[in-house]
């Protein structure tokens, strides 16, 4: 296994001398998970050990197949671990089934996508909407004053009543971050999100996780991008499915 | 060594089963329904054809008031035209069911059993022929006097002789009306019998064949010549009719009901070749990614056609291994049904070639034919657009008024209600417009056959009530002859609950044509004409209904007069009353029954030209309450008090019963088309339940986007439903406009089958409500399944999906 202090600007918030965490947003404990396919069995994660603290900025980093997607999976509850424990702001996540994972994630995390993933036939505003519907953070009556707000934020005001395909990458990205931040979650995930951007739009998205990192949002973010990974406080680089090392940026 | 292009068509049809099943069962609902249709079409056809061969039907009867014996029978046997001719005793009697009720019964008398030369009765179950002092009862009439072979029935004779008789068996005739469309039972006894119930030996009814049967002109030329024959010979001929050549009784409506099928059979044609176009298109937008790959990698056009048609080939055939053997056994299943119905034997069940034919070319041609259309548009695509998964999902919204409409700021008033996963599936539907339409069209014809099925059924009653506002009372007595007409309805008055009286006078008669040739019997009802008259005017065509001071005045069936060229409103109408010629003038022509023409005159005037002033052989009675049960009891009543001074009473109807008999004969017509509506209706909802499921497999990844984004199973599938639900809503309300004219035709194709004019209209509202309630149903189970596999989907299954 992989030892997280392996870098020299590694620090280890919120943990005592036996590994216990406190005060940690994320809690990764020996999380293995092992895919089987007629082509074999693959692990993609092998018994890896993470802890993010609340409001950190983190990036991951690693090639393609080590593992990095699906560690943000594992911790969004989008993919279930094959062993090991996933804490999130106290909750054993890995515990959950499809259904409670989904309400959870709908509460308690905004997740990013390389691709937008808006819904076409909703407005920009009505994304932000669905969300906060299924969320249920806000009452009813606030919610069209909260998506209008979360676009303001992202700088997408003028365009809440068009529909996806009026928009370009990067705006709707800014979109989706918006309807990430719908329900006011604890933990931002994103999956490669400028991935699909040009890089006029790269960085205005860019700017964004910054901004919101500023504000105290914690945000995990996987890039293959080794210059935005550096403007993230942590970074974290995986190989084979393990934290080859990890180190803060600023 | 297969290529291997074919083993990516091989692991297509067999690696994704579930979509696999989804196609062949969609396509196969549709090609099931056509076989059923087309399949049950030719067998009745051909069952009925066969089976009144079988009989030797007769070209036409003839009968006469006084009896006759074997040698005249002989007589009309040795006469060139006449091919067979065989004689039977009709005796109109009455017969007391379980349940106390007295209904009028066909006696037949045969004197011999074992050689019946026309219109051939058969032995159906129990003792043939009937055995001395018992009865056989003819099969589909065993039902209407609530009795079973074994059990004793009581027979009341014109004579007034009751005996106590056992059903000894059932016969099979196809040659009467099938008794509980009619309403009237047929029994078959021996002359031994006949003697016990103090009848003499005779007969009175000839069935004649003629020469040439098929020819009907000539048929109904001979009958008169054999009625012609009669007359010289003294006998009084009361009715004589020409059958249609080659058609049983109910040959009129079963051919109107085999027209509905073969409509429907059309209709579910187009169904079958929607829902393959739909299946297919659908399948094909889910493969122009994988198209694109192969393009990338060199495929040329004509290799990835070819690929694409074999396997939906396959499909074809796959749907076609489930649909032909399905739509055998439902095609014998639904013709049995009809067969015992219209009570004919079928002897083969063989399923016709041609619907091997066009199921094949709907199950094999047309889903390459309709391959063609996507698939040249997938072409138009480069490679690298058709690999693109920059956008989520297929089918473009916000592109026309509707979506517009439906979108934006538009929609932004209603910002504080928790509509959005609504507003997604209300804009899904609108997603995909090609399936939409494709789906609809399936969907609303099913809900316009549905509705209009009701609508014929309201229409015929609509139709019955007209015909029976004409009698303005409770019952109907026909006297066995005619009486002092003032004698009865003095004495009708004296009975309790009696409120109102009216007679009229009824005579066979026949339409002499120019050429001096004569028409079938034709009835003449001569209801008195004044202000409380008993009997109003039937619904008019043209014309004019009879006046208190018509004389010749005759008022005629406007389908009469499609039969009778010759014939025309304000023109003469030579009619034959008693052997004598009178002319008439046609005042009026009315909405009636074709296959029984009555025409009305003026009861004073008739009277006077026939010797019968102050006489009538049927009295009108309109009792103080109208309720059945009131009806009845001062009915039973006011019989007993006529056989007590001595009117014999020979046919009794109340108005109750006769609707009651009308609508039960036309609710088994359109329960049968409502077994075929629910049929496509079935097809429908599988076809929604086809584009549903593939509606899920498209948006696999926005399912995934749903539950990342915090839907619960419940979120997800109520976006599925929902949908569902709106293409239902949207069809129920096409349906329900396409209804209109559809239901017109099929009271147009009925009406004129079964009574030579169109029925009234009538919309069911019933039927339009009860049919959103069953879409909305059909639409949630249809979207349930796809739904709840939606739901059930994993993020990270749904997010890595192409």
């Amino acid at each position: 296994m992989q030892e997280s202090n392996s870098h020299p600007n590694l620090h280890k918030p919120g943990s005592d001398q036996t590994g216990k965490s406190f005060g940690h947003l994320v809690d990764l404990r020996e999380v293995v998970k092992t895919y089987h396919s007629s082509a074999g069995t693959f692990t993609a994660l092998k018994g890896v050990d993470l802890k993010v603290e609340s409001g950190a900025f983190v990036s991951i980093i690693g090639k393609s197949g080590s593992g990095k997607s699906t560690l943000i999976n594992i911790i969004t509850g989008i993919d279930k671990p094959t062993s090991g424990e996933i804490i999130v702001d106290g909750i054993p996540v890995h515990e959950f089934n499809e259904e409670q994972v989904a309400v959870w994630r709908g509460q308690s995390v905004g997740v990013i996508f390389q691709f937008f993933q808006l819904l076409p036939t909703l407005t920009a505003v009505e994304n932000i909407l669905l969300a906060m519907d299924y969320g249920g953070h806000y009452h009813r009556i606030e919610r069209p004053d909260q998506a209008m707000h979360l676009l303001e934020l992202v700088g997408m005001a003028e365009h809440a009543h068009h529909l996806p395909s009026a928009l370009s990458g990067g705006q709707q990205q800014c979109v989706a971050i918006a309807r990430a931040l719908a329900n006011n979650p604890v933990l931002l995930t994103a999956d490669e999100p400028t991935g699909n951007l040009d890089s006029k739009s790269t960085e205005m998205v860019f700017r964004l996780f910054e901004n919101l990192a500023v504000s105290g949002k914690t945000i995990l973010m996987v890039t293959h991008d080794n210059e935005l990974a550096e403007r993230a406080q942590r970074t974290i680089r995986l190989v084979d499915g393990r934290i080859q090392d990890e180190f803060g940026n600023r | 060594m297969l290529r291997a292009r074919w083993y990516k068509v091989i692991n297509d049809l067999f690696g994704n089963k579930t979509r696999t099943l989804l196609i062949v069962l969609s396509m196969s609902v549709g090609l099931f329904a056509l076989g059923i249709i087309l399949s049950a079409r030719t067998i009745l056809s051909d069952g009925l054809a066969e089976s009144f061969a079988t009989i030797h039907p007769s070209s036409g009867t003839v009968r006469t008031t006084e009896l006759f014996d074997e040698d005249f029978i002989q007589s009309v046997r040795k006469m060139e035209e006449v091919q067979d001719v065989d004689a039977r005793r009709n005796i109109s009697a009455r017969v007391q069911t379980a349940s106390g009720e007295w209904k009028n019964i066909t006696i037949f008398v045969v004197a011999d059993y074992d050689d019946i030369r026309v219109n051939k009765v058969a032995s159906q179950s129990g003792a043939w022929p009937p055995p001395e002092r018992e009865i056989l009862i003819e099969r589909a009439a065993l039902s209407v006097i609530e009795a079973q072979v074994g059990d004793v029935v009581l027979v009341r004779f014109p004579n007034d002789v009751e005996r106590r008789v056992r059903i000894a068996g059932s016969a099979y005739d196809p040659a009467q009306l099938p008794a509980q469309i009619d309403g009237t039972p047929y029994g078959y006894i021996t002359f031994d019998t006949l003697k016990w119930f103090g009848e003499p030996y005779g007969f009175n009814e000839l069935h004649v064949i003629a020469t040439h049967p098929e020819n009907k002109d000539w048929a109904q030329q001979v009958v008169n010549r054999v009625k012609d024959k009669a007359e010289k010979s003294g006998y009084t001929i009361p009715m004589s009719m020409t059958a249609e050549p080659g058609q049983l009784p109910m040959d009129d409506v079963l051919q109107g009901i085999l027209l509905l099928m073969g409509l429907l059979g059309v209709l579910s044609l187009f169904l079958s070749i929607f829902l393959v176009v739909n299946t297919v298109s659908a399948l094909l937008t889910q493969q122009k990614r994988q198209i694109g790959v192969m393009k990338a990698v060199g495929g040329s056009t004509l290799q990835i056609l070819g690929m694409y048609l074999v396997m939906v080939l396959a499909y074809g055939v796959m749907a076609l291994l489930l649909a032909i053997p399905f739509g055998a056994y439902g095609a014998r299943e639904l013709s049995s049904v009809l067969a015992v119905f219209f009570n004919f034997d079928i002897y083969s069940m063989d399923i016709p070639q041609q619907t091997y034919l066009i199921q094949a070319a709907v199950g094999l041609i047309l889903p390459v034919l309709a391959s063609l259309v996507p698939f040249i548009s997938s072409l138009r695509i480069s490679a690298a657009e058709a690999m693109s998964s920059y956008t989520m999902g297929r089918g473009r919204f916000g592109k026309n008024w509707i979506d517009q409409l439906l979108s934006g700021a538009n929609l932004w008033f209603m910002r504080n209600l928790s509509i959005r996963s609504i507003l997604l599936s209300v804009r899904n539907t609108f997603r995909n417009k090609g399936r939409l339409t494709l789906t609809l069209v399936t969907l609303t014809l099913g809900s316009a056959t549905f509705i209009s099925v009701f609508n014929v059924r309201a229409s015929l009653t609509s139709t019955v009530e007209d015909m029976i506002k004409w009698f303005n009372c409770d019952v109907m007595l026909t006297f066995d002859r005619t009486y002092r007409a003032d004698r009865v309805e003095f004495d009708a008055l004296s009975v309790p609950g009696v409120a109102q009286t009216d007679v009229w006078i009824q005579l066979p008669t026949r339409f002499v044509r120019s050429d001096d040739s004569e028409s079938g019997m034709v009835y003449m009802f001569a209801p008195t004409v004044h202000a409380e008259s008993l009997i109003v005017s039937p619904t008019i065509a043209e014309g004019r209904w009879l006046m208190p001071g018509d004389d010749n005045a005759v008022v005629v069936p406007s389908a009469f007069l499609q039969d009778e060229p010759e014939l025309h409103l304000g023109g003469d109408m030579m009619l034959k009353l008693d052997g004598k010629k009178h002319t008439f003038k046609i005042v009026g022509t009315y909405v009636g029954m074709a296959f029984l023409p009555l025409v009305y005159t003026n009861y004073d005037y008739i009277t006077q030209i026939t010797n019968r002033v102050g006489e009538a052989d049927a009295l009108m009675v309109k009792m103080e309450r109208h309720d059945p049960a009131y009806v009845d009891a001062a009915t039973r009543a006011l019989e007993d008090h006529f056989e007590r001074i001595g009117v014999r009473v020979s046919m009794v109807s109340t108005i109750n019963n006769e609707r009651t008999e009308a609508e039960a004969s036309f609710d088994a017509i359109v329960a049968l088309l409502l077994v075929m509506a629910i049929l496509l209706a079935l097809v429908g909802g599988l076809g929604l339940m086809g584009t549903m499921s593939i509606n899920v497999l498209e948006r696999t990844r926005e399912i995934g986007v749903l539950r990342a984004i915090g839907a619960p199973n419940r979120g997800v599938a109520l976006v599925f439903i929902l949908e569902g639900v709106v293409i239902g809503l949207m069809s129920w309300a096409m349906g329900g406009l396409v209804a209109i004219p559809m239901s017109q035709g099929l009271n147009q194709a009925l009406g004129q089958a079964v009574m030579g004019v169109p029925l009234t209209y009538s919309y069911s509202m019933p039927g339009l409500w009860l049919w959103l309630f069953i879409v909305v149903l059909l639409s949630v189970l249809a979207s349930f399944i796809p739904a709840r596999n939606a739901s059930s989907l994993t993020v990270r299954e749904v997010l890595a999906y192409e």
